[in-house]
C-alpha cells in the first residue's frame, strides 16, 4: 500500500454484529474477517483445516477482537449447518455470511482440456453458495442481515486462461441477483465482491510467473495489487453495515480499476 | 440459409427453433442435454450428429428451465443440481466435444434468458446456470477467436426461455417496446444473421432479443 494512501479508520460500523466467513483462515477471507473485527464484529472463521484457522482466530483475539474458528469444508452441507449453528449458539445471531472459500482445480489452459477437476470448483462455489444461502437464510432473516459472495471479474469478461473458473464465478452473480429479489422482503441483502488482492495463491502465481505482478500492476489504474485487509475488507464491511442498507443484488469490483466493464 | 446446425436443447423453444431453422433451409440435428452429462457420451452423440450433418456451421445451446418456479429456500438439492449445475456441465461438455468440428467461420450461440443478467425470483437455479454459460461463451470467444471461431449469446425474454410469465415479475422496468417477447421465428432470423459473414467481427457479445424490454447497458 502506498504510504500516502489513507487507511480506513476504526469506526465500529459492525459493533454487535456477528459474521461468518468461509475460507476465513487466510487470504481474502482472513482479510475480510480482520476488517470486520476491526469494525467491532464478532467473527467466525470457517476453515477447512483447524490447524490453519485456529492460529488465525487466535491472532485476532490477541489483537483484542472477538473471533473463533470452526472447522468447515464448504462442500459438506453438514459442515455448513454445524458452522452456522455454532455461530448462532455461541454468539446468539448471524448478521452476515461471506462465502469466500473456493477450491478445486483451476489450472490455466484450453477449454477442451478441462477435466473433472473443475467439479471441485463447482462444488465449492456453486453448490456451496446454494447450501450457505439455504442454511443461513433463517438467521439472516431474523437479523435483517446480508449475504456476500466473492466472485471475480473473470465471470464478467470471460477468461482465456480459466474458463471453468469464469463460469462458476459468473453464476454466483446471477444467484445473488435472484436471491436479492427473493429475499428483499425478508430484509436480507445479497451482494457480491469481485476482488483482486495479494493472497497466498497470488504469491504462488507470482513465484511461478515472475512477470505476472508487473503485468497486473501495469494494467491496474491504481498501480498496485489490493491488500486483503485494507482494500477488500472495507468493501465487505460496507456491504455488511447499515451504510449499505439500500444496496442489494450488486457486484462491487475491488481491483484498483482493472475491470471497468460494469 | 443452409446452415449445418447442431442444436442442444429439450424445451419448447429449442423444438420450435429447430423447426424454424429447418423451414428456412438449414440442416438441423438436435441433441438432448441429458445425453451430454457424461463427456464420453457427449462426444459420441455430437460426433454422430455432426457426421450426419456433414459439417458444423452453427452450434446452438438453448437453456431450458424447470416447469414451475420455486423459491430457493424451498428447492431441494437434487432440483438445484438439475437446474443450476447440470446445464453448466452440459454446456462445457458440448463445447469441448464440438470443438474438433468447428472451423474458421463457425459460430457458437447460447440462447439464454435475460434473467442471467437480472436474476429471476423462483428461477434462481436457472439464472445461475444461464450466467455461468454466458461467461463460458465469452471464454470460448477469447480462446477460439484466433481460429476464426466466433461466439455470441442471444438473451431472450424470460417468458420465452422459461415459459412462464411469473419469471418476469418485477424484472423489467417497462413492457417490451416492440409489443411482446417474440418467438422462435424472430430468434431463427437472428441466428442466421449471426452466422453470416456480416456478423463475423462480433464475438463474445450478448445480443438481447426480447422485443425491447431489457435495454441495459
Amino acid at each position: 500500500m502506498s504510504p500516502d494512501t489513507p487507511t480506513p479508520v476504526d469506526t465500529g460500523l459492525l459493533e454487535g454484529r456477528v459474521a461468518l466467513v468461509t475460507g476465513g483462515a487466510a487470504g481474502i477471507g482472513l482479510g475480510i474477517a480482520t476488517a470486520m473485527a476491526e469494525q467491532g464484529a464478532t467473527v467466525v472463521l470457517a476453515a477447512r483445516r483447524l490447524e490453519n484457522g485456529e492460529p488465525a482466530a487466535e491472532s485476532l483475539r490477541a489483537a483484542g477482537h472477538r473471533a473463533r474458528c470452526v472447522r468447515c469444508d464448504v462442500t459438506s452441507r453438514d459442515d455448513l449447518e454445524e458452522a452456522v449453528a455454532a455461530a448462532v449458539e455461541e454468539f446468539g445471531r448471524l448478521d452476515c455470511l461471506v462465502h469466500n472459500a473456493v477450491g478445486g482445480s483451476a489450472a490455466p489452459g484450453p477449454l477442451e482440456g478441462i477435466g473433472d477437476g473443475w467439479r471441485g470448483l463447482l462444488a465449492t462455489t456453486v453448490r456451496a453458495s446454494f447450501d450457505t444461502a439455504q442454511v443461513a437464510h433463517p438467521h439472516l432473516a431474523a437479523a435483517g442481515g446480508s449475504l456476500v459472495f466473492l466472485t471475480s471479474a473473470a465471470g464478467m469478461e470471460g477468461s482465456a486462461n480459466l474458463p471453468a473458473y469464469a463460469m462458476v464465478k459468473a453464476s454466483q452473480r446471477a444467484l445473488a441477483k435472484s436471491l436479492s429479489r427473493e429475499w428483499g422482503s425478508d430484509g436480507i441483502r445479497v451482494n457480491c465482491i469481485a476482488p483482486v488482492a495479494m493472497t497466498p495463491a497470488m504469491a504462488r502465481a507470482y513465484a511461478a510467473n515472475p512477470e505476472l505482478e508487473e503485468r497486473l500492476v501495469e494494467r491496474t489504474p491504481l498501480r498496485r495489487i489490493g491488500d486483503p485487509v485494507e482494500d477488500i475488507g472495507p468493501v465487505a464491511v460496507f456491504l455488511a453495515s447499515d451504510l449499505a442498507r439500500f444496496v442489494t443484488g450488486q457486484t462491487i469490483v475491488a481491483d484498483g480499476g482493472g475491470f471497468l466493464g460494469l | 440459409m443452409g446452415l449445418q446446425t447442431l442444436l442442444c436443447g429439450d424445451g419448447p423453444l429449442a423444438s420450435d427453433l429447430a423447426d424454424r431453422l429447418t423451414e428456412t433451409g438449414s440442416d438441423v440435428s438436435v441433441v438432448e442435454p441429458s445425453g451430454l452429462l457424461d463427456r464420453a457420451e457427449a462426444a459420441a452423440r455430437v460426433d454422430a450428429a455432426v457426421a450426419g450433418l456433414g459439417g458444423l456451421d452453427l452450434l446452438v445451446h438453448v437453456l431450458s428451465a424447470p416447469p414451475t418456479p420455486t423459491d430457493l429456500v424451498d428447492l431441494d438439492t437434487d432440483d438445484w443440481a438439475a437446474a443450476a449445475e447440470a446445464p453448466m456441465a452440459v454446456g462445457l461438455h458440448l463445447l469441448q466435444v464440438a470443438r474438433p468440428h468447428l472451423a474458421n467461420g463457425s459460430r457458437v450461440v447460447h440462447v439464454l434468458p435475460t434473467s442471467a443478467m437480472g436474476g429471476a425470483p423462483g428461477f434462481a437455479a436457472t439464472a445461475t446456470a444461464a450466467e455461468g454459460l454466458r461467461a463460458l461463451n465469452k471464454s470460448a470467444a477469447r480462446q477460439w477467436g484466433p481460429a476464426g471461431i466466433t461466439t455470441a449469446v442471444v438473451a431472450v425474454a424470460p417468458e420465452l426461455a422459461l415459459g412462464l410469465l411469473a419469471a418476469t415479475e418485477g424484472a423489467a422496468l417497462a413492457d417490451a417496446a416492440l409489443g411482446g417477447p417474440g418467438g422462435a421465428g424472430q430468434l431463427a432470423d437472428l441466428l442466421e444473421v449471426l452466422a453470416s459473414p456480416g456478423a463475423a467481427f462480433t464475438t463474445g457479445s450478448t445480443i438481447v432479443a426480447d422485443g425491447g424490454t431489457w435495454m441495459a447497458p
